[in-house]
């Protein structure tokens, strides 16, 4: 449905120019969840503001339904916005806030009445509706704010960090809300984070950005399971690294007893795995044994992380759930095995530095 | 106990200072109402309270003459001014910045950094010309002199506003299908509404207060209430003067606390 294309944006000229946006590529389809997440200053607000069109692009096109709009004026374009601070009109009650897209659009009072009813309804605020927006709590603006960018039916939702200004609890139910919202009206949602869990637990799919590009784009299990590159596998979740190397279809880890087959390109690999896969022991389907001297052991209820150093002074932790009965699973200095299992093992392409 | 930062209060003879700048500014005013209630004759006699005086002001016809002309001349002057600011205000803060932009800024606040005589004169050279070349005697140049020097009283306020006013809200109502004109409508000049009406305020207060200019380039037999207080002055000096200066030192007091409560209401 919107097709973003080489989209590329920058700053200023010259010497001092910054590049926020370079050559993004990709395409969201109708009624997705899509997900923008990447720490602060990689370029969501941009990539939201060039698809609102309060910025015009430095390059590359918008293709919303077959049309470019990258160059329309905001006002022009059927995508609305729920801004990170709401954004309400503080001069004007709920009512007039919900209602004044349809207002600007010279729809009759009769059918904005019944669409502000109607929103106001949606979001649970219809006893609200004319309380002056600054006399209401955060998740009531929120609300507001939401009612308002939708009250106008637009094709595209865009939401930048929309519940990072409220508290925990709240922002618990917000995200159960609007993931009810977005299937309720079927609409597609463009929703930015820099929160990983929020990010996995309320998209369809999931473009993580940095520094300006895109890293990956997938679903939440596909991105935790198969992470492109080692930034990816590093935002999302928690992660070993080791250095490895491929050689003549084998993949040799200096501190592993034996190598292990594998089709991958000869080279340098970086070799990813899960804290939560790593086994303590033998493992049944076999994989990479290491030995390992027990570092430290932290408890955390659920599980216990244990902190491996290996022989080559790299680190390493596991995490093992713990038993109802037997306490710790080994004890700090202990020099034991562990095995990496074969199908918990990811090759990243090794980067430099 | 939390080590206090540097605090102006606690400096030896601040406070001293203070009170004496209030007692000197304050005391008179106080002094000149009290007089103003004089039922006696002369100045000098007090004679027990009275709104004597107040009646004869007001039934005196070049008092109420000044006082017409200054009420007519200070609505003009503050209305255009405020329009005026209004424009300049939107044009230095919500366009992209443009070339003479520092050049404006100056050109509207000259008025406040020029010596007023200065400025009389100046006008009074040209000024005078004209009426000799077109014989119009009436009221239009000291509203054209008003609008220029009160423009900066109106403009402080408004700009003040608009620099403070946050911008996501015009994006988010562009964002909402609102062309330029509609949220300029509803959503800028709402918003801008309570300091509008503070430099408007502010401009009248001004202009109603002004001696030099007015003084200046009135026409014969033309007077403001300052400038005829200023010619009472110099003749027969009765509490009629105190009462006319009490009447307009109200106005003042009402109109500036007016725009004082008007700006501080929506913070
Ligand atoms: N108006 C601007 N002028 C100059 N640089 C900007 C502007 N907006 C954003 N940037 C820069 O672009 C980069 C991306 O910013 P942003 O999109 O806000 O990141 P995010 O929303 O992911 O935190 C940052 O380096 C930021 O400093
Ligand atoms: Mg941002």
């Amino acid at each position: 449905m919107l097709e973003i294309r080489n989209l590329t944006k920058s700053f200023g000229r010259g010497a001092t120019s910054v590049t926020a946006l370079s050559e993004v590529t990709f395409p969201i389809a109708e009624g997705e969840f899509f997900t923008l997440l990447g720490p602060s200053g990689c370029g969501k607000t941009t990539l939201l503001r060039l698809i609102a069109g309060f910025e015009p692009p430095s390059g590359g096109q918008l293709v919303l339904d077959g049309r470019d709009i990258a160059r329309l004026p905001p006002n022009k374009r059927p995508v609305n916005t729920v801004f990170q601070n709401y954004a309400l009109f503080p001069h004007m009650t709920v009512a007039e806030n919900v209602g004044f897209a349809l207002g600007a659009q010279g729809r009759p009072r009769s059918e904005i009445a019944a669409t502000v009813e109607r929103m106001l309804a949606l979001v649970q605020l219809g006893h609200l509706a004319h309380r002056k927006s600054g006399e209401l709590s955060g998740g009531q603006q929120q609300r507001v704010a939401l009612a308002r960018a939708l009250a106008p039916k637009p094709r595209i939702l865009l939401l930048d960090e929309p519940l990072s200004a409220l508290d925990m609890k709240l922002r618990k139910d917000m995200q159960v809300e609007l993931k009810r919202l977005q299937q309720e009206t079927g609409l597609t949602f463009i929703f930015v984070t820099h929160d990983q869990e929020e990010a996995l637990t309320m998209s369809d799919r999931i473009a993580v950005m940095n520094g300006g590009r895109i890293q990956q784009i997938a679903t939440p299990r596909e991105l935790y399971d198969q992470p492109a590159n080692r930034f990816v596998a590093s935002f999302i979740g928690e992660s070993n690294f080791l250095d490895a190397t491929c050689a003549r279809g084998r993949l040799v880890l200096s501190q592993a007893a034996g190598p292990l087959p594998v089709s991958h390109p000869d080279g340098p690999v970086t070799l990813m795995v899960r804290p939560e896969h790593v086994v303590l022991g033998s493992a049944r389907g076999g994989g990479l044994t290491l030995a390992a001297r027990v570092e430290r052991l932290v408890y955390f209820g659920t599980d216990t992380h244990v902190h491996l150093l290996l022989a080559d002074g790299a680190r390493m932790v596991a995490r093992v759930q713990n038993a109802l009965r037997g306490g710790a699973p080994c004890a700090e200095d202990d020099v034991i095995e562990v095995t990496l299992p074969t199908d918990a093992l990811r090759l990243l392409p090794k980067e430099a530095g | 106990m939390v080590e206090r930062g540097f605090d102006i209060r606690r400096l030896p003879g601040a406070a001293t200072l203070a009170i004496a700048c209030f007692v000197i500014l304050y005391i008179p005013m106080v002094i000149l109402v009290v007089n103003s209630l004089n039922g006696g004759q002369s100045i000098s006699l007090w004679e027990g309270v009275s709104l004597r005086w107040y009646a004869v002001a007001l039934q005196n016809e070049g008092f109420l003459n000044a006082a017409k002309t200054s009420l007519i001349l200070a609505t003009t002057a503050a209305l255009v001014a405020t329009v005026t600011a209004t424009m300049a205000a939107l044009a230095t803060t919500r366009s992209r910045g443009f070339r003479g932009e520092g050049a404006i800024n100056l050109i509207l606040n000259q008025p406040l950094m020029v010596p007023e005589i200065v400025l009389a004169i100046a006008l009074l050279i040209i000024l005078a010309q004209i009426k000799q070349a077109t014989g119009y005697m009436g009221l239009g140049y000291l509203v054209v002199a008003h609008s220029a020097f009160c423009i900066p009283f109106a403009y402080m306020p408004i700009r003040a506003r608009l620099q403070g006013m946050d911008l996501t809200l015009e994006t988010a109502a562009a964002d909402l299908y609102a062309s330029r004109f509609y949220t300029f409508r509803k959503v800028t000049l709402p918003l801008l509404a309570p300091a509008i009406l503070a430099g408007f305020m502010l401009a009248f207060v001004v202009s109603l207060d002004d001696v030099v200019i007015s003084e200046f380039l009135k026409s014969p037999g033309q007077d403001t209430l300052p400038t005829y207080l200023l010619g009472q002055l110099k003749r027969n000096l009765t509490s009629e003067i105190y009462a006319i200066s009490s009447l307009l030192l109200l106005i003042s007091v009402l109109i500036v606390a007016g725009s004082w409560l008007l700006t501080r209401k929506k913070t």
